[in-house]
């Protein structure tokens, strides 16, 4: 790979932001909604094919053992039961899961001859009915030789022999062990006045949608071609990966989607149910459903959250804050199928909003007895806000200044963008100090400081928590690799398309190539499109190519589905219009340049009178193809297909000291809370909450704050509920619904009163950026920062979470002795 | 998650439960609400190879004054329970206590006779009935006994009900119904089971505590009385100062369980401040 | 042992059914697969989610923690006997308008839950409103706008009532 210029490439794009829309912008009610509202959506379980069967995988009880016997014969001979599969016959038939590691660590979709975590398949059974094939599953003999179980980072980091769970890499648990300087650290901390030193703790939550992952399969023995209905995304991206592991040419898979009930990144790529499904279904002559159950789904989604240690050192100098050096353990599970990504995630933003100059990562990822990370909403950031976040406000402490105006100092002004920081992501565009003054003023921060003071003299603990932090939108493909000592497959494609058609009543057809999660694809692309076409929504239906009819899509994912969405719309919509005008012009014997779309009309500008509905161009256009001119671009019928490419992003550095612009569309936010710790029990409650996001120009104010206050709901769950907790065994503690705490209504603030700031992107459709994620990347920091606040009289520290009630309490308990013992 | 097979019976009287129960009663269990048993085969946790369904069984749902007592049927639903009024006159300790039970489906198909023969350590009403030396009239085929409150919950989901015996009915004296109570609870999430929950009444007699009684959730492996704060209580004048030294007795008597969610030594912290805000509040009246 | 079977017949928004079913099937499976209506979901089936609330003889229940067995002679309603999208219930239309869903996955047992509420008192207090959607977990709105969805409901309810 050829040394990168670090100049930043010029925008492409094609739709300028301006002050007013006719369709952008507007709340409007989502057209997904009437299917959803009255119960006739179709999610995975509610597909239904004729003759079809039903499976069920058997978990591993234990967290590290080898598969000494595995004896189905009376699991086979129950009545129901149509076949039974081992890991090692699953092996003979579908190979390894994809990774995108390198070198990969192997997955199976059954566990072959070790398992690695708790809930981890062993078996599977298909029967007549779900019921059945959870019978069959406790008539399975499984006997086990137990091995060392891996269950602490660092221990494992050290372990050799028998404690290492993927042998075939080498004798350790250490995935990845690499060290990148970014900007003049050394100089940094040699210069500096004052250095911050914190240890800080980040344990494993995770999406937990409320539908799991589920696929059904079908083998068609007559074409030896695999249908897989599935809730997953990226199979118009990478779902051919799926074939390679079933054995088969990419042509002899399609991928359907199904509405997915939230995602939040655990459903990114679902190929472990896949490969189960499809594997099960040509094995058995019958379409099998695996649907995973609640517990499946928690000890097996492969998609937990990032587990980390952090040992972090900030640099300040002069009250500026000038280089941040972290060391990273990062606990990833048994399997590898992200490699770092997440960390190149994290190195987009983390020098935060600030002015940072110099960086320093440490990171080790270990292998451990645990179900492996994925995505979850953050994928490495919300980790790094955290971090930051947490230095930012231990600078505060210590040298005495105030929590507003440290920030304010250490911003990135405005007349400073794009910005390049330390490690080679450049920031698009960006106002923090007009977020942050939106914020103090939603709150009444004022208001609330004096409230504080007063509870004090009261003997309450109010807090008031503050995050500014970064939400950057819109992968690259690079993160994935840029890492890596060998990057493997280096790819650098992350494209989004569509394709339209307009037929021959003027109605608009939209094909995406990504499924519905929760986000609102089928209304952004609604809305973008009557935008672009001046054409009333009603008139445009929204549908989902399976990946045979897909064109490339990396689907949502990043936050950057709006913004994707919409520069594939734009550029299929440019096509299209200009059809369409040349059709209406020789219709109406005009020339093109005096014509324009409106109300669904091509007319001619300022002449009211003149003009062709759609309908009409369109009937023309697909159907009298000899009375148009004889120009062989003139084709019968109206339709376009573009493929948007990441709109700015450039290749890392040979010497990763650069890593280049890839993840650029950068939105920021500020999170307020209040709260008030009950420091005998140790709980807490919102007493307030202000979010204010800048993601440039708003598609629909409304879905993008149901987004915030959905993630921040999600970001709360991290900070005070939510934890995969592994004791020494490995054994998940928090294996349902009972003890893995989803915050209800009660936990969550009266109101989440959400601000939007618009700072437009210069590279993106209409200035868009992404905003699927911020909310939960913002919450921890600020509930965290809220919490410190709160007991500051006490003088706990907040390193770790999730602040539960017990964790306060006892935190507070110490405090208290503390100053019992050695009163001020 | 699905459940194991099982075979179904639907009795239409009372006899025909206890005829039921008592063929096999170690593989048999009663279905009443189902809100505690279900998900636990679901999860399959238990596999009783039958199952009684009482519901269709009349009579057994009753709530009523009766003389100098409260009748709650085993059978009736918690959402009945707590929106009767007669148990808000009578016993209002129930009503408030119920603001911290589940959520609504659940109090909708749920029976307090289910709740209480189940026994849940974490859970509310067990604690609410010894603090309201409430009565437990226990059936069989050879009959009907009644088993104080005080009496009845033995250990972790472990009851005095024998094998073929069935809760029918909750008395409770309006004495106890009657006198100044409190309810104080700390859970992770609303709704949840308790870390700890603490249940008072006391009677006030010439300015003094009579009749004291503190019942807890999450002090010990089951519903129980802390006597050690009791006698400390009795007597004695009620202010603050008392019922920081009855709060810090109960801490230190109280033997609590841990878990994932709470240590031993946060839970006694708990019993220490619910039962200090629990007295205050009675107080306050 | 050979399956046994019981016999139920269940009213479901308005339509009789009449099956035979093993006693173990859970309500929400049969409701789904064996009728066919998969408006309500599944989630947990332990009881804490939610998903599966329904109306259980005019009163929300948790389907996953019941028998399908226990429904005979019962009233059922499900989201099917809502609305449909050219004649949508009033809760149908609050949701849609205050945005009180995204994945839609715990809408049909927000609308039940919120429709036992209104039926039962049109004129909720906000902690009866929070009480009704406590009882069901979301994932992705942050339930505010749920919350906003049944206060419009039982707004319109009432106003048009008068």
């Amino acid at each position: 790979m050829t040394d990168v210029s670090n100049r930043i490439p010029r925008s492409r794009q094609k739709e300028a932001p301006r002050d007013a829309y006719r369709w952008i912008g507007r709340s409007m009610k989502r057209v997904e909604d009437p299917r959803l509202l009255t119960g006739h959506g179709t999610y995975a379980d509610d597909i239904h094919l004729s003759g079809m069967a039903h499976a069920a995988v058997l978990r591993s009880p234990h967290a590290h053992a080898r598969i000494k016997s595995i004896n189905t014969s009376k699991a086979k001979a129950l009545p129901g039961v149509i076949l039974v599969m081992t890991g090692a016959e699953a092996a003979e038939q579908a190979g390894p899961l994809p990774c995108f590691a390198n070198p990969p660590v192997k997955q199976m979709c059954i566990a072959v001859d070790r398992v690695r975590h708790v809930g981890e398949p062993v078996a599977a059974v298909v029967a007549e009915s779900r019921y059945i094939a959870e019978d069959a599953l406790e008539l399975i003999d499984v006997t086990w030789e137990p091995l060392p179980v891996m269950a602490d980072p660092e221990a494992a980091s050290r372990a050799t022999g028998d404690g290492v769970l993927h042998p075939d890499r080498g004798d350790t648990n250490i995935a990845f062990r690499r060290s990148f300087d970014f900007g003049p650290v050394d100089e940094d901390f040699a210069q500096a006045d004052h250095i911050i030193r914190r240890k800080l703790r980040w344990p494993r939550s995770g999406a937990q949608p409320m539908e799991t992952v589920g696929a059904v399969a079908e083998y068609n023995p007559g074409t030896g071609k695999f249908t897989i209905y599935a809730n997953t995304s990226m199979y118009n991206y990478v779902g051919w990966l799926v074939a390679v592991s079933l054995g088969v040419p990419a042509h002899r898979l399609n991928i359907v989607p199904t509405l997915a009930g939230g995602s939040f990144g655990s459903k990114i790529f679902t190929h472990r149910v896949m490969v189960i499904a499809a594997t099960l279904a040509r094995a058995s002559g019958r379409p099998v459903k695996y649907i995973e159950d609640r517990i499946d789904n928690i000890t097996a989604c492969d998609a937990h959250g990032c587990d980390r240690i952090y040992d972090v050192e900030l640099a300040v100098k002069e009250g500026l804050m000038t280089g941040l050096k972290c060391r990273v353990i990062d606990d990833y599970g048994a399997y590898f199928q992200f490699g770092v990504g997440h960390h190149g995630n994290s190195l987009s933003q983390i020098t935060g909003p600030y002015r940072l100059r110099s960086v320093r990562l440490d990171l080790t990822a270990v292998l451990t007895n645990k179900c492996q990370q994925g995505a979850y909403r953050g994928f490495g950031s919300d980790v790094s806000n955290f971090v930051l976040e947490r230095m930012v406000d231990t600078a505060i402490a210590e040298l005495n200044d105030d929590p507003i105006e440290f920030r304010r100092r250490n911003f990135i002004q405005p007349d400073q963008f794009p910005y390049l920081i330390p490690t080679g992501n450049m920031y698009d565009s960006g106002n923090y100090p007009a977020v942050l003054d939106r914020a103090l003023g939603l709150l009444d921060y004022a208001g609330w400081r004096k409230k504080q003071a007063e509870a004090r003299q009261n003997g309450r603990y109010i807090g008031i928590g503050v995050a500014t932090c970064q939400e950057r939108s819109v992968f690259s493909a690079t993160e994935f690799w840029m890492l890596n000592e060998e990057p493997g497959f280096a790819l650098t494609s992350s494209p989004e398309s569509v394709s339209l058609k307009m037929d021959p009543t003027g109605k608009v057809y939209v094909a995406l190539q990504a499924p519905f999660w929760g986000n609102s694809p089928e209304t952004v692309a609604t809305q973008v499109l009557a935008e672009q076409l001046q054409i009333d929504p009603q008139d445009i239906i929204v549908t989902y190519s399976d990946s045979d009819h897909g064109l490339n899509g990396t689907g949502p994912g990043g936050s950057r589905f709006t913004v994707m969405l919409a520069g594939a719309v734009v550029g299929a919509a440019h096509q299209l219009r200009e059809k369409l005008i040349r059709v209406a012009a020789h219709m109406m014997e005009a020339d093109t340049n005096d014509l324009e779309l409106r109300d669904g009309k091509v007319g001619v500008r300022g002449v009211p009178g003149m003009e062709k509905t759609f309908a009409e161009v369109a009937l023309h256009a697909h159907y009298f193809r000899l009375s148009m001119p004889d120009d062989p671009s003139l084709t019968s019928g109206l339709d376009a297909a573009h493929v948007y490419d990441h709109p700015v992003t450039t290749l890392p550095a040979d010497d990763r000291k650069d890593l280049g612009i890839f993840y650029p569309i950068m939105g920021h936010m500020c999170h307020l809370p209040v709260v008030e710790v009950d420091i005998e029990t140790g709980k807490v409650r919102f007493l307030a909450y202000a979010a204010v996001h800048d993601c440039g120009t708003l598609v629909n104010p409304m879905t993008l704050a149901g987004h915030v206050r959905g993630g921040v709901a999600q970001g709360i769950g991290t900070a005070l509920y939510e934890r995969y907790y592994y004791d020494q065994q490995g054994q998940l503690l928090t294996a349902s619904f009972m003890d893995y705490l989803i915050p209800t209504v009660h936990e969550l603030p009266d109101e989440i009163v959400v601000g939007h700031v618009e700072t437009p992107s210069p590279f993106t459709e209409y200035g868009i950026k992404g905003g699927g994620e911020g909310g939960r990347m913002g919450a921890p920091p600020a509930v965290a920062s809220a919490v410190e606040d709160a007991l500051r009289p006490l003088g706990v520290k907040i390193d770790v979470l999730p602040l539960t009630p017990r964790y306060l309490r006892t935190s507070i308990r110490e405090a208290q002795r503390r100053q019992v013992a050695a009163p001020a | 998650m699905k459940p194991p097979p099982f075979e179904y019976v639907r009795p239409v009287d009372l006899d025909g439960v206890l005829g039921a129960l008592a063929q096999n009663s170690g593989e048999t269990k009663i279905l009443a609400g189902g809100q505690s048993l279900v998900p636990m085969m679901n999860l399959r946790l238990v596999a009783p190879k039958r199952l009684v369904d009482i519901n269709r069984v009349p009579g057994l749902d009753r709530i009523a004054r009766d003389g100098d007592r409260l009748l709650i049927g085993a059978l009736a639903r918690h959402t009945d329970v707590l929106t009767s009024p007669v148990v808000r006159e009578y016993a209002p300790l129930v009503v408030a206590a119920y603001r911290h039970v589940a959520h609504r489906p659940i109090r909708n198909r749920g029976t307090i006779g289910g709740n209480l023969a189940h026994a849940d350590p974490a859970s509310e009403l067990p604690a609410v009935m010894l603090a309201l030396d409430a009565e437990f009239v226990l059936r069989s085929l050879a009959g009907e006994r009644q088993v104080a409150a005080e009496r009845f919950f033995l250990g972790t989901f472990e009851t005095a009900a024998r094998a073929a015996e069935v809760l029918t009915a909750i008395h409770i004296p309006l004495a106890a119904g009657s006198r100044r109570w409190g309810f104080e609870e700390t859970s992770q999430r609303q709704g949840d089971f308790a870390l700890v929950a603490v249940a008072v009444t006391f009677a006030v007699d010439g300015g003094r505590c009579a009749n004291p009684r503190l019942a807890y959730a999450g002090a010990a492996d089951r519903a129980v009385r802390i006597a050690a704060a009791e006698a400390a209580l009795e007597g004695q004048s009620p202010d603050q100062t008392l019922f920081e030294q009855v709060a810090a007795k109960a801490a230190e008597a109280a033997d609590p369980p841990e878990d994932l969610h709470a240590d031993a030594a946060y839970r006694r912290d708990l019993v220490r401040a619910l039962t200090r805000r629990a007295l205050s509040a009675a107080a306050r009246g | 042992m050979p399956i046994a079977s019981e016999s139920v017949r269940v009213t479901v928004n308005g339509t009789m059914y009449e099956r035979n079913v093993e006693p173990r099937l859970l309500l929400s499976d049969f409701l789904r697969h064996e009728l066919g209506l998969t408006g309500t979901h599944v989630g947990c089936e332990h009881g804490v989610c939610g998903m599966c609330t329904i109306l259980l003889d005019g009163r929300t229940a948790r389907s996953c923690l019941a028998f399908a067995v226990q429904a005979d002679g019962c009233q059922i309603r499900t989201v099917e006997g809502l609305g449909t999208a050219d004649a949508l219930h009033a809760i149908q239309e609050a949701f849609w308008e205050m945005h009180g869903l995204q994945c839609g996955y715990c809408t049909p047992a927000m609308l039940m839950a919120a429709v036992e509420l209104i039926e039962a008192n049109p004129n909720p207090s906000r902690e009866e409103i929070l009480e009704t959607v406590g009882g069901i977990l979301c994932r992705c709105t942050g339930y505010q706008t749920i919350v906003e969805a049944v206060e419009l409901a039982a707004r319109r309810t009432r106003e048009r009532a008068q």
